[in-house]
């Protein structure tokens, strides 16, 4: 368990970053914030992945249709709409979540391998009817121009208001994590079995982790609006959506800010690769499988095992793992 | 399709036929993938990349020898082998070594080997589209049903039945078959008797590429050969073997049929949606029957 | 308490359980014995809803159970210890008993409250009772066989069951820790009042602890009765008592 002291500097060094992150436009191009930007968004929505394939155990491996509902959602009511702005940012989630009851009502039914294959074959219709309804979505085109309001058109603007909800995110899901619920989930991960010999419905929390996940991915989704001002079909594209669960892999599946660290580093590593080479899926390949036979638990899960000394085959506590 | 005017008996009957022409592919590329997840148990992601690599190096062989009909013949005999060999590598070299590990680590490594295959063949073949002729007997068109049939499909329609039988026969006659079939069912049980269960699986998934890259090379000369077409087809039998019943030959031959002949259905009669109607009669059979049609071997 | 009628369950054609019949009333404490795959496993599964029976029926408090969910029948109060270590081997000991009693409290779905707070003094007497309190932050996967062995029945009474059920209690323990077992078994129903199935092979312990006896063989019930009862009884002997 940590300590008072541990946990104090945890939270210190927390608010180090974010007023590092809050000066950062003022020191740097903004080349460079656009990119933090980006990785804000897919930080938040690599979060929300793992709250069901990492600490739920979930094979969640369609998660970026429900970024691309909420993108898709927001977009809609922002470009075709006269409604408030702040209903497209408040829908877009909603909608997110909403699709995820759906298609996780019907997943939670089966065990898990059916479990992602049965969400890849919906997530794709969803894509299929997005990538062809060129009256209502723009088709393949998808939707440019989306007008954002004033407020956070400029980068800086919209750097420090995803920087925002990133933090809310964050504190919302590490207090999930550390709920009953959250906990449960974990043991539900571990083992299914026991859990529903205890009395526990396996399902029916599996399916409300479903929806917080797609809730929070409905919000990534919202802010790729903010950020890029277009949405098109390869946001819901299910090669995003394993490129979502590398990242997640990448930092740690069991940690709870891993997927931060996946996510900065494939977004880092896509645009500045991007400048020197036109392969980048070769690098990302070669990347994931480096990471399958080394480190397996991922950078961050590697960090605190170095950190700790312990073997990294080492069985840990979940309270360790949610909070280094 | 300006035929949505006039639906006639000779169009749906054209339509049909096309449709399940194409869905003999479908079979033939979900079929290696169906052997793979009933030994393996891993969603091969980079089967879709087999496939395309077996279109490529089809076109490659059959240009390299003048393009002729011999040409077409030999390039769709060796294309299949070649990529076979190469799936042998990959799994030889690096896949098996990870047969004890956490399955989600094995399918992450096939999703690598999508990504690395995907960019190998921009890098040797580059973004280019190229097509392949068919051989002079299967050019053109016959008329059945007062419609004309492109004979390529009618070569398809025959193809396909073809290699089911045979992967039938292969599965419960022979040795290899035998086992692997054992294997999917009950590996521990074909590991305690003594046979080497690696090698096992090493042959599932070389058979599963050999599959998909015939897959490759029957579409070659019906399709433009081009990047991209390992995505598409990769769901589409994904969907396929999670209808058909996971691990089961049949069950891949049904899906195959369902899938194609709605979206030849689609395309006659809402030609913009057409991709969309397999997917809802995937989300029909799973409503109906959430593990599949017929009985999955795990 | 429990009533079991000619329940049936086979795997393909093999029947595993094949017409048992099995009585339990309120305060007894009942072994079910006989020899490896005699079926006393597959008998608990049924009861406790993992698998689903062919035939016969399984009354708890004259209720029907044998359709329902696992997590619907622990509801009704039948809890249970699994042959293997079933625990949840990356948590604590702690929360391994906090799992079951988050449960019980119907609290597993309270969001946005730390889990620290909630149902500590119920989990800390839990682990008090079965002789854990001081091991209750170790890793459940690094505690010893019987540790876990005990963890896993502390588990089961987080959910205040009125039936516990245990599957080979004692099995693959030192005899020290079997005597420590047995005392907590029997302090469970003497202290607690509860109601405790249970099935074992060691005879010490089984005719040392229970009230009554159920002896099956391939599936079927061979008898019911008293510990001399079922001693004397030509046929248990046949059957199980002559292979010792």
């Amino acid at each position: 368990m940590a300590t008072v002291d541990e946990k104090r500097k945890r939270i210190l060094g927390y608010a180090a970053v974010v007023l590092f992150l809050l000066f950062l436009p003022i020191l740097v191009p903004r080349f460079y914030i656009y990119i933090l930007t980006v990785i804000f968004v897919t930080s938040i929505l690599a979060m929300s992945l793992n709250l069901v394939a990492g600490h739920g155990g979930l094979f969640q491996f369609h998660h970026g249709v429900f970024y691309g509902i909420g993108a898709y959602t927001a977009a809609l009511i922002l470009a075709k709409t006269s409604l408030p702005p702040l209903v497209g940012f408040i829908a877009g989630p909603i909608a997110a979540a909403a699709a995820g009851l759906i298609i996780g009502l019907f997943c939670v039914r089966l065990s898990r391998l059916y479990f992602g294959m049965l969400q890849i074959s919906l997530g794709s219709l969803v894509w299929a009817i997005t990538f062809r309804w060129y009256d209502f979505t723009g088709g393949d085109d998808g939707i440019h121009g989306i007008p954002i309001p004033a407020l956070l058109s400029s980068i800086n603007r919209s750097y420090y208001f995803i920087l925002t909800i990133l933090v809310i995110v964050m504190i919302l899901l590490y207090l999930i994590l550390k709920s009953p619920f959250g906990g449960i989930l974990q043991a539900i991960r571990d083992n299914p079995d026991r859990c529903a010999a205890v009395g526990i419905n396996v399902r029916r929390h599996q399916l409300v982790a479903i929806v917080i996940a797609t809730f929070f991915a409905g919000v990534a989704g919202v802010m790729f609006v903010v950020v890029e001002g277009t949405v098109f079909p390869d946001l819901m594209f299910w090669v995003l959506s394993l490129e979502i669960f590398i990242m997640c892999l990448l930092g740690g599946w069991f940690t709870f800010s891993g997927p931060i660290l996946g996510a900065a580093i494939i977004v880092s590593l896509r645009t500045f690769a991007g400048v020197y080479t036109e392969y980048w899926t070769l690098i990302l390949g070669i990347i994931l499988i480096l990471l399958i036979f080394f480190l397996p638990e991922g950078v961050m899960g590697f960090i605190t095992e170095k950190m700790k000394g312990k073997e990294p085959e080492a069985l840990r506590s979940t309270e360790k793992e949610v909070d280094q | 399709m300006d035929a949505g005017h006039t639906i006639t008996f000779a169009v749906i009957a054209s339509h049909f036929l096309v449709g399940i022409s194409r869905a003999m592919i479908l079979f033939v590329v979900s079929s290696g993938l169906s052997f793979v997840l009933g030994v393996l148990r891993v969603p091969n992601v980079a089967h879709g990349s087999l496939y395309m690599l077996g279109a490529f190096v089809a076109h490659t062989i059959a240009t390299y020898f003048g393009g002729g009909s011999v040409a077409f013949w030999f390039a769709l005999i060796a294309s299949p082998f070649v990529v076979a060999l190469i799936g042998l590598v990959a799994e030889r070299a690096l896949f098996c070594h990870l047969y004890e590990r956490e399955h989600l680590m094995l399918l992450l490594f096939t999703f690598a080997l999508m990504l690395i295959f995907g960019d190998l063949v921009k890098i040797f073949w580059g973004a280019d589209y190229r097509s392949l002729m068919a051989p002079d007997l299967l050019r053109g068109a016959v008329t059945i049903f007062s419609s004309p049939i492109p004979r390529y499909n009618l070569f398809l329609l025959i193809a396909g039945p073809i290699i089911a039988v045979a992967l039938y026969l292969f599965s419960n006659n022979t040795l290899i078959g035998k086992i692997a079939r054992a294997a999917a069912v009950d590996r521990e049980m074909v590991g305690a008797i003594g046979i080497n269960v690696s090698w096992v699986f090493a042959f599932a998934f070389v058979l599963g590429c050999f599959l998909a890259g015939l897959g490759g090379a029957l579409v070659s000369p019906t399709v433009s050969v081009t990047l991209g077409m390992d995505h598409d087809i990769i769901i589409e039998t994904f969907l396929i073997v999670t209808i058909g019943g996971l691990g089961n030959m049949w069950g891949a031959m049904v899906g195959s049929l369902i899938f194609g002949i709605t979206q030849s259905f689609g395309v006659l009669f809402l030609p913009q949606f057409a991709i969309v109607f397999p997917y809802i009669a995937v989300v029909l059979v799973l409503m109906w029957r959430p593990r599949g049609i017929l009985k999955s071997v795990w | 308490m429990l009533t079991v009628k000619n329940l049936e369950k086979s795997f393909d054609d093999f029947k595993a359980v094949n017409r048992a019949n099995l009585d339990v009333a309120e305060g007894e404490i009942v072994a079910v014995i006989g020899p490896n795959g005699a079926g006393k496993t597959t008998l608990f599964n049924l009861i406790t809803g993992m698998l689903k029976p062919n035939g016969g029926t399984i009354q708890f408090k004259g209720e029907e159970i044998s359709s329902l969910p696992p997590h619907r029948i622990c509801k009704k109060g039948v809890a249970r210890s699994f042959q293997v270590a079933n625990i949840f081997h990356r948590l604590s000991a702690f929360r391994n008993v906090q799992v079951s009693v988050l449960s019980q409290q119907n609290k597993s779905m309270t969001l946005f409250h730390p889990a620290k707070r909630i149902a500590v003094q119920e989990t800390y007497q839990i682990l008090e009772n079965v002789g854990l309190l001081d091991k209750s932050h170790k890793i459940a996967g690094s505690l010893s066989h019987g540790d876990q062995r005990i963890l896993e029945i502390a588990i089961a009474l987080g959910n205040k069951p009125s039936l516990l059920i245990l599957d080979e209690p004692t099995a693959g323990m030192s005899p020290e820790e079997t005597a420590t077992t047995i005392a907590l078994v029997k302090n469970l129903a003497d202290a607690q009042g509860l109601t405790i199935l249970f099935c074992e092979h060691d005879m010490d312990v089984v005719f040392g602890v229970a009230n009554r006896i159920m002896v099956m063989e391939h599936g079927r019930t061979i008898t019911q009765g008293k510990p001399d009862e079922v001693k004397k009884n030509q046929e248990v002997q046949r059957a199980y008592l002559g292979e010792e």
